[in-house]
């Protein structure tokens, strides 16, 4: 290699604000977590739970049962929450322990962006792939009834609001808890392993503690349980649920919250200029 | 360019126990700036603060006329920080990376763009800058921190350890590369080092540390021309003898490596080869010493009281 001519020279080149930069990095990070891994599941939940949808509905409509727990199927059932948990691993395991692992973390934090900026980034990026999954697949499920005419517009449209509830409530406990776990480690790995541990073994205990000791308030400490008893009232399956479940909404959007703000702390104590 | 670069007021910087700066005073000029001292001297810590990383745990700092702690994003965007440590992107081109940085920093996509092009090119990776950074060797990893320091054009560079990981080849080139930017003009850089010899005939300002305290700070001209001029001897016999001999004359007189540093009364040489005559030694040369900043820093450290252990 040898020095090329010096032709750089200084610009006077328009600086544009924190919100730019910011979307620099989310644009980044949807990009970064498009991997296959990451389409496969989506592309999978997607095939789903719109095939689920439509069948049932075309045998509720047949039938003339339809009503807005025709739509429950796919996302109170446990194999849902369980796309989801392969989603946020997929797509947050790595946002954070990849930066401090590689140590790109420095370079992002001297650069004119605040910590709550580049956290914010990751958070959005995280965030918009298990929306993608968790609210897209059930829309695009009730556009395809809609479009074929076998639901009114009026249930597809409850329908769509119950979809869009869960599938909310889901991404923010799922974006919070990959987060958290993502700033725990410098291997996504180790993130990712984190991830599946936490929710399972809380899926596996928490029934067992409930059993043992007879206290039925261990199930909410289920995120698998509280998901379920929030998509079976959502879309009107009449009780008993296995948790109450406005206070299991409560708790997801708590938990999810309360692990992004732990994910911000840890970052805010990363070394940023390593001697 | 004229005004102030960076002044530290009486800056302390503790962790636990560890004393990292000790009441650092300085006031530098723009221009190239060498921040030298040995590992562990202080230096990463001083570039945190520089960056508003970090606070001072007691005293004050201006960039450009900006506190770092007040004002830390105004700070952020006048300057282009090179990290020591290895922090890239594997998965990004260099052009890629580098534009990355670009946007960040907060220029448009398309300028980002075009300027990712330019500083690739200046810093001689155009022919590699679609290659992926993982396939990258150090010198071009090197390089490519580099690039995205100046992708902004800030005003301010710091470099920390630049050469670091380098075989001779890329450390002079670094270092050329280093010294094209400093005469393009408009801009300072710190070059952060512990590599003495790095900063020679680079730097016009320097700034030493050891062990978190202050040795000297100011243009390298002024602090090598106000010390005592010292006069290179070597001799071929009995050292420590030539130097006892040279001493009962008044002549004060230290061994460096194959060499002798005195320092004479006058311009009167004669004392060096009475000294010789007595002890039956040979003056193999004599000659003015060419001092360097490795020497200044080196004498600043001898007559610098150890620091004691935490």
């Amino acid at each position: 290699m040898s020095i090329a001519a010096p032709r750089y020279g200084a610009t006077s080149a328009v600086r544009l604000g924190r919100g730019h930069r910011t979307l620099a990095i989310v644009g980044r990070e949807l990009r970064r977590r498009a991997g296959l891994g990451t389409w496969l599941v989506v592309a999978l939940t997607y095939l789903a739970v719109t095939l689920i949808i439509t069948i049932n509905t075309e045998f509720a409509s047949l039938i003339g049962q339809l009503s807005l727990s025709t739509f429950e199927t796919p996302y109170a059932s446990p194999a849902w929450p369980f796309l989801m948990l392969i989603v946020a691993t997929s797509v947050g395991a790595g946002s954070l322990a990849e930066d401090v692992g590689n140590r790109s973390i420095t370079l992002y934090l001297s650069r004119p962006i605040r910590r709550i900026d580049y956290l914010a980034a990751k958070t959005a990026a995280t965030g918009s792939w298990i929306v993608i999954a968790a609210v897209g697949p059930g829309l695009a499920g009730l556009a395809i009834v809609l479009a074929l005419g076998w639901a009114p517009a009026s249930l597809v449209l409850t329908g769509a609001g119950a979809f869009v509830a869960v599938g909310l409530l889901a991404s923010i406990f799922f974006t919070g808890l990959a987060l958290a776990l993502s700033s725990l480690t410098t291997r996504s790995l180790y993130a990712g392993v984190g991830i599946f541990g936490v929710v399972l073994s809380l899926e596996i205990g928490a029934p067992i503690v409930s059993g043992l000791t007879g206290n039925t308030t261990v199930a909410y400490a289920s995120p698998i349980t509280d998901i379920l008893s929030v998509a079976q009232s959502a879309f009107g399956i009449s009780g008993p649920y296995a948790t109450d479940p406005l206070t299991s909404a409560v708790i997801l959007a708590f938990a999810g919250v309360f692990l992004a703000i732990f994910a911000g702390w840890r970052i805010s104590r990363v070394e940023v200029v390593g001697e | 360019m004229a005004g102030e670069l960076l002044r530290a007021d009486a800056v302390t910087k503790r962790f636990d126990t560890v004393e990292a700066l000790t009441s650092l005073s300085v006031d530098l000029a723009p221009g190239t700036i060498g921040l030298v001292g040995p590992n562990g001297s202080g230096k990463t810590t001083l570039l945190r603060l520089l960056l508003g990383l970090i606070p001072p745990t007691s005293g004050s700092l201006s960039v450009m006329g900006r506190d770092p702690q007040k004002e830390p994003l105004l700070v952020r965007e006048q300057v282009g920080y090179m990290p020591e440590h290895d922090c890239l992107m594997p998965d990004l081109s260099g052009v890629g990376f580098v534009a990355y940085m670009g946007r960040v920093s907060g220029l448009p996509r398309e300028t980002a763009m075009s300027r990712a092009h330019e500083v690739l090119e200046f810093v001689g990776l155009k022919e590699q800058r679609y290659r992926k950074i993982r396939e990258y060797s150090v010198g071009m990893r090197q390089r490519v921190k580099l690039a995205q320091a100046i992708v902004h054009d800030p005003p301010l560079c710091l470099l920390d350890e630049p050469t670091s990981g380098l075989d001779p080849e890329g450390r002079e080139e670094m270092l050329g590369l280093v010294a094209a930017l400093a005469r393009l003009g408009g801009r300072s850089f710190v070059l952060s080092t512990h590599l003495l010899p790095d900063t020679e005939g680079l730097v016009d300002q320097v700034l030493l540390l050891n062990a978190g305290k202050l040795l000297a700070a100011g243009p390298v001209a002024a602090l090598l021309s106000s010390r005592t001029p010292e006069t290179v001897v070597r001799i071929r016999g009995d050292v420590p003898g030539y130097v006892a001999a040279l001493s009962r004359r008044g002549i004060e007189a230290k061994p460096q490596g194959i060499e002798l540093r005195v320092v004479l009364p006058s311009t009167d040489t004669r004392p060096v080869f009475e000294a010789a005559n007595e002890t039956q030694t040979q003056v193999r040369y004599l000659g003015p010493s060419v001092r360097t900043i490795e020497d200044l820093f080196l004498s600043l450290v001898e007559e610098t009281p150890a620091r004691s252990p935490p």
